[in-house]
């Protein structure tokens, strides 16, 4: 059955497959942060604790995330779509390659510290996200 | 010139009686009786195991044991410990908790090892056979690698300059500057792997980054090391490393990036810690850290200006505003990190927001 995105069902079934893929995520190692995806008008809250995707919910503000990837649906859509066709983000997909220059998209945060979050979990965040590639999705 | 122990042992005729009295069955068993404090540690979370605030959680053995100024002990023996008459002074000289304290040190010191990796294996060597690369390109990429190489050799440097000086009970941040070592060590074979692969080569070192990485080196006290290093230093490699994961094209570049990133925001988040932790306890160090890094930040726009590094980022990015950008970002984000640190508004005394000014934007040039 497909998934659509944007859904919560659609995060959910990315938290189920970190747990699929357990080792993955214990071969990169703990990780702590929880943060915000903002995909259009939605806001998805994150939490992961030591090596597992332990949270995935609605949210309705940002309050206590540690930074929140803010974009378009549109490029959620062309992110995840890659990801599909390639098994996995290729270069030009990747978070920070998105995030890094010219604001494609946006990371928000108030703390530095919750900022910095993103760049010391990076790997595991992408990670997350590339689990899509398992997945049936059918895009907004 | 060795250190001579103040008792000959092997001639100690008090020493020998008591072995053959021990020998002999006449056993004591002080050290045996003497339990002052016993603690019952556990791991908080199965999954992560028994970790150092765990075993800290304990007013008699934690860092709340630590005075701001230790006078009580400069011997090896480690905190909580029962300290026998006559333990020799092994000479520490940073013996002030808020030299050196960050809270977050014992968890990042955890997260440093689980975060392991090895570059002989989790590097995908041989995507770079079939990499798209000019080979131009390719020698930019090397320059790039060969500055990285540096600073992380030098960043090793660092902390071991630091870490025999400082007290034993300041042993988590001991641990945690051994991880930066090895964390930067692991970086500085990374990159020379990847200058080297298949039919590499080193590039040109940069004047202007030796002298940007002396002034780290020689920073006067741990503090201002810390600063220079952790602050300044990394939040510049940092932006390289997100920068170098941008510009990647093949798997074995874009790990090599994320690694670069993740490694080095882990000492970012400790020097923000510590200097945010130094300045709440001893508010006037704020002046004396922002000094320190107006000079470094002035040996930070030596490195940016460089041709070593500005030539090979604007081959590689396609031109200069991609460069510029990189460059605004990356001290926005460090001098965000300042603020968190307790050092105020570093914008309007660093000479970096006016070196920007000169790169201009892409309306004014």
């Amino acid at each position: 059955m497909s998934l659509p995105f944007p859904s919560l069902a659609f995060f959910r079934a990315l938290q189920q497959r970190t747990k699929e893929d357990a080792a993955v995520f214990e071969k990169l190692g703990v990780c702590d942060t929880t943060f915000g995806i903002r995909v259009g008008d939605e806001l998805y809250r994150i939490a992961f604790e030591i090596y597992e995707c332990t949270e995935v919910d609605e949210c309705d503000g940002p309050g206590s995330l540690d930074f929140v990837l803010s974009a378009p649906t549109a490029l959620w859509n062309e992110m995840f779509a890659a990801i599909v066709a390639n098994g996995g983000a290729d270069a030009a997909h990747t978070i920070n390659s998105l995030t890094h220059l010219g604001d494609v998209m946006k990371v928000e945060y108030e703390d530095p510290e919750g900022h910095d979050r993103l760049y010391r979990f990076m790997a595991t965040i992408q990670a997350f996200l590339d689990e899509a590639r398992h997945l049936d999705v059918e895009f907004d | 010139m060795a250190y001579i122990a103040p008792k000959d042992f092997s001639q100690d005729e008090g020493l020998i009686q008591e072995v053959m009295r021990v020998m002999g069955g006449d056993l004591d068993l002080s050290w045996m009786k003497d339990h002052p404090h016993p603690i019952a540690a556990r791991p908080r979370q199965a999954e992560r195991g028994l970790t150092l605030d765990d075993i800290n959680d304990d007013p008699f053995y934690g860092p709340d044991a630590i005075p701001e100024i230790v006078r009580h002990n400069f011997s090896m023996a480690p905190r909580g410990a029962i300290l026998p008459e006559g333990l020799p002074s092994l000479g520490y000289r940073v013996n002030r908790k808020s030299d050196v304290w960050a809270d977050s040190a014992a968890a990042l010191f955890e997260e440093s090892k689980s975060r392991r990796w090895a570059p002989a294996r989790d590097i995908a060597w041989d995507a770079l056979d079939t990499t798209s690369l000019s080979p131009d390109e390719d020698r930019a990429i090397h320059q790039i690698c060969t500055g990285l190489i540096s600073i992380h050799l030098v960043a090793a440097d660092v902390p071991s300059r630091w870490v025999w000086l400082m007290n034993q009970e300041f042993h988590e941040i001991k641990y945690w500057l051994c991880a930066q070592m090895f964390d930067t060590s692991r970086l500085a074979e990374a990159f020379r792997k990847r200058a080297l692969y298949g039919h590499g080569s080193l590039g040109k070192d940069s004047r202007e980054l030796g002298e940007l990485l002396k002034i780290v080196i020689d920073s006067e006290s741990y503090p201002l090391a810390s600063a220079s290093m952790n602050l300044a230093l990394f939040s510049l490699v940092q932006g390289l490393g997100r920068h170098y994961e941008y510009l990647a094209s093949n798997p074995a570049d874009t790990t090599l990036g994320t690694r670069l990133v993740q490694d080095t925001t882990r000492s970012i988040a400790y020097g923000v810690d510590h200097i945010a932790s130094l300045v709440r306890a001893r508010p006037v160090e704020a002046e004396v850290i922002n000094e320190h890094l107006d000079l470094v930040d002035n040996g930070v726009i030596g490195f940016l200006g460089s041709r070593e590094l500005l030539e090979p980022l604007i081959l590689l990015s396609g031109g200069f505003e991609p460069v510029a950008a990189l460059y605004r970002r990356t001290t926005a984000e460090y001098f965000e990190r300042c603020a968190a640190a307790g050092l105020g508004a570093r914008a309007e005394r660093s000479p970096l927001p006016g070196f920007l000014e000169l790169l201009g934007d892409e309306e004014t040039r």
